[in-house]
């Protein structure tokens, strides 16, 4: 696991208070919301303010957050890209 | 600004907001809510020992919060959606003047999360964040 990936999954797990899980379990092509993870539109808004605050990353519009929020791995190739 | 009904879709009894002192829309919001002897709910909350029930005091947040919207909220469907750490330090009585200070921390998508806490006298009563979702 890349260390960038690695780190979005322990943003996602401690933005998201999904105690109990770990890094490894969550599946880098499975998609965020609906199934896979299940998230919700509150769970997008934290993930949005943690990736601001944690990657220094902002997602403008819900367009770019379709795009990014499609799984781990698209997420993480979204900050990769648009880290300053 | 002193027309808070012309902002916000509250009445009353549930309009919970007395003054706006300072509002800078999608950023910071300073409010105002005296706690008169009349208030509805104190009447039984509780008897011969009235407080503002700490789910007012979130709630006068919410309503502060509905400044940081830059536009009057009438019309709009607007939801508390959640509630994070959630603190009351201490209870709101009869007679106090709340400040409620409320500072959005950003949003998304037709959700917003707002920061804010309610003091009296420069002592913090409650401190919480909230999700508001707008339809």
């Amino acid at each position: 696991m890349s260390d960038l990936k690695l780190r979005v999954k322990e943003m996602i797990i401690e933005r998201l208070k999904l105690e109990g899980m770990t890094p490894d379990q969550i599946d880098d092509g499975a998609p965020l919301f609906g199934e896979g993870l299940g998230l919700d539109s509150i769970d997008a808004l934290e993930l949005v303010l943690g990736i601001e605050q944690v990657f220094g990353v902002k997602i403008e519009d819900e367009a770019a957050g379709l795009k990014a929020f499609k799984s781990v791995q698209a997420l993480t190739d979204f900050i990769a890209e648009n880290a300053k | 600004m002193t027309d808070i009904p012309a902002h916000l879709p509250h009445r009353y009894p549930f309009l919970l907001v007395d003054r706006v002192l300072e509002r800078e829309p999608g950023v910071r919001v300073v409010a105002e809510k005296l706690v008169t002897n009349g208030e509805p709910y104190l009447q039984g909350h509780f008897e011969g020992h009235p407080l503002v029930p700490g789910v007012l005091l979130l709630e006068m947040l919410a309503q502060a919060g509905g400044f940081l919207e830059a536009e009057p909220l009438h019309g709009a469907a607007i939801f508390l959606a959640g509630v994070q750490d959630a603190r009351f330090r201490a209870p709101a009585l009869p007679g106090d003047r709340l400040r409620l200070e409320v500072r959005s921390d950003g949003a998304f998508a037709g959700m917003m999360k707002i920061r804010g806490t309610v003091s009296c006298e420069g002592r913090d009563l409650c401190t919480a964040a909230l999700l508001v979702k707008r339809l």
